[in-house]
């Protein structure tokens, strides 16, 4: 019963719709920029469905990935933050952690169907908008083979080439792939969210501290560090797009982020188990 | 079904429970009355298992709520103030959902109890409302109504009168009066309203910064207390010289002095007025009622930590003539 309560409220609130508008309005932006971009390189003579940097290989799967890559990094985990500061530090924040814990109901299955829920519910968002820049790209480009090639992204030292079919069924791979990449920083969420009452400083807390190890693990000067970091086995997905898979590398990240995802929620749990609700 | 022995709660160096001793059987009803930050709400905080007493033992239908909180809820039905819900939940969702939470081995709350709940707090007609546009007195009304289902062997309201209109409180009354003679059902409840307090409880405990200052049935809060008033030609200067001699008195009203406590010779209070110039007009004693024994109580507790302290104590409360006289 508590799991569907939880399921309810998370329905009836408003988060789940911000959200979607959040990430359409992103795409709509990453559109935007993709056509404004290409203006330019044009001098103005654009045919929309086939620019970019290179007409032979921007098409609409080039552009859910460019979509998916940015949004991934920097969208959703906000998102992702914000719900583990709302399950925990809002509901205490509102009170309302009181009334379920007056229920005879352990703070261990609590939190655990917390938690569950906003696993499935960042699994939901991360494949929501997988889906939705893949509709806009097959909408206002059209869908083709995938071609990447050594750059922006770094996702490839060299020319890299899927075809269409293929890129399709690569991406729907991705979703479970980088859904787990997003419960590391869920789960961090849940733990600074069981130390911190106000939701407001979980959440700013959450993202600052994502944001911080984000930039870490990309700058060259910290590569000894990378190692460390959740953030640097975060974008591990992207190993889903070569031609040949390092299984292995893609095996040693995800291990690494479930071990980073459990010591986050245990030690959550550890501190939530042993609060006091004053 | 609580018992508290030596309970003490500590919030950093702040002493907010100091050696509380308590018991509340099956089917009694009992009151924690107190001014703002006397420990009324850390008492209960502690009943229910969400703060862990410092020191003393506290045992909840025989457990330990910090430890077993679970069972305790098994048991024990808890409403605090102000009344927290679910904003998206209807009334009605909320008797459902919160009243089937872990019923291991035991059937689900049938439709009828959730009627019964929502008729009898008077929000049937607004059942499927969402509670996010109720008034402070609905979502009282409900809190209310979501302790009580399923039905508890101990309830525990913290300020269950605020924000309900006189009818309302009247009908809590008889609520809790019906529950306790069908059923057995204790009561605790905190509340500032002391005329409820009076004519509902069967014991009565006095918190004051923590620490009891009194405990019994409430009438033995105002047996044999008695003060005793006096007219004086001049009323300030009498004060004055009284305090000098040793008596403290309080204004009270029309001219009147008060003495705190009731001892006092009488024949050597005229004496020293009379010394000092002042004539005597007449004096005469007075029962205290309910709550100008607890406010007396209150009172003498400010002048002995004031004492003890060498400092003065703010004491306050809510809403009241008792909040009206303290602050006078």
């Amino acid at each position: 019963m508590i799991a569907r309560l939880e399921c309810v409220r998370m329905l009836r609130s408003r988060r789940p719709a911000l959200a979607v508008a959040s990430l359409v309005f992103f795409l709509a932006l990453m559109l935007l920029g993709f056509y404004t971009y290409a203006q330019t390189q044009t001098g103005g003579e654009v045919d929309f469905r086939y620019t970019y940097e290179n007409r032979s290989y921007f098409n609409g799967l080039t552009f859910a990935l460019y979509a998916f890559y940015f949004g991934f990094q920097l969208v959703l985990p906000i998102f992702v933050a914000a719900e583990g500061g709302v399950h925990l530090a809002g509901e205490t924040s509102a009170g309302t952690m009181r009334l379920l814990l007056a229920r005879p109901l352990s703070r261990a299955r609590l939190f655990s169907t917390k938690l569950s829920l906003a696993l499935a519910y960042s699994t939901a968002l991360t494949g929501g908008f997988l889906a939705l820049a893949l509709g806009v790209g097959l909408v206002a480009v059209g869908w083709g083979d995938v071609d990447l090639y050594p750059g922006v992204l770094q996702m490839s030292e060299r020319h890299e080439h899927l075809d269409q079919a293929l890129a399709l069924q690569r991406f729907l791979w991705i979703w479970p792939v980088a859904s787990l990449a997003m419960t590391a920083p869920l789960c961090l969420s849940f733990l600074l969210s069981a130390y911190l009452r106000s939701p407001v400083n979980a959440v700013a807390c959450s993202v600052a501290l994502y944001l911080v190890l984000f930039v870490v693990s990309e700058i060259h000067f910290f590569e000894e560090l990378r190692p460390w970091l959740f953030t640097s086995s975060m974008s591990y997905w992207r190993e889903l797009l070569r031609e040949e898979i390092d299984w292995k590398a893609v095996h040693q990240s995800a291990a690494s982020l479930a071990g980073w995802s459990i010591l986050f929620s245990g030690l959550a749990l550890a501190r939530f188990r042993h609060r006091e609700e004053p | 079904m609580i018992s508290a022995k030596g309970l003490g709660h500590r919030f950093g160096e702040r002493k907010a429970l100091d050696g509380i001793d308590f018991e509340l059987g099956a089917g009694e009803i009992a009151a924690l009355v107190g001014p703002n930050g006397s420990g009324k709400t850390t008492f209960l905080s502690c009943a229910a298992g969400f703060l862990r007493p410092s020191s003393g033992e506290l045992r909840v239908g025989g457990f330990e709520p910090w430890r077993d909180r679970r069972r305790v809820m098994e048991r024990a039905r808890f409403a605090f103030a102000p009344p927290a819900l679910f904003e998206g939940l209807t009334a009605r969702e909320h008797l459902r959902y919160l009243g089937n939470i872990s019923r291991k081995g035991r059937p689900r709350l049938r439709a009828g109890e959730i009627e019964e709940a929502l008729e009898r707090v008077g929000l049937s007609e607004r059942a499927d409302e969402r509670v996010g546009a109720f008034s402070f007195g609905m979502r009282q009304r409900l809190a209310l109504a979501q302790a009580l289902t399923p039905r508890p062997e101990l309830l525990v309201l913290d300020e269950p009168t605020d924000g309900l209109d006189p009818l309302a409180v009247l009908e809590l009354r008889k609520i809790l009066v019906r529950l306790r003679e069908e059923f057995g059902l204790a009561v605790l409840l905190s509340s500032h309203l002391l005329i409820e307090v009076d004519l509902l409880v069967d014991h009565l405990l006095v918190l004051n910064e923590g620490r009891c200052l009194f405990k019994g049935q409430p009438h033995e809060l105002s047996k044999g207390n008695r003060v005793t008033r006096l007219r004086a030609s001049d009323t300030e200067r009498a004060a004055s010289v009284l305090l000098a001699a040793g008596w403290s008195t309080v204004p009270a009203g029309n001219g009147e002095l008060q003495l705190a406590g009731t001892a006092h010779d009488l024949e050597q209070v005229r004496t020293k007025l009379n010394a000092a110039g002042i004539r005597l007009d007449g004096y005469w004693e007075q029962s205290l009622s309910f709550e100008q024994a607890l406010l007396e109580r209150l009172k003498a507790a400010r002048r002995n930590s004031s004492c003890e302290a060498d400092s003065s104590i703010s004491v306050t409360m809510t809403a009241g003539p008792i909040a009206k006289d303290l602050e006078a």
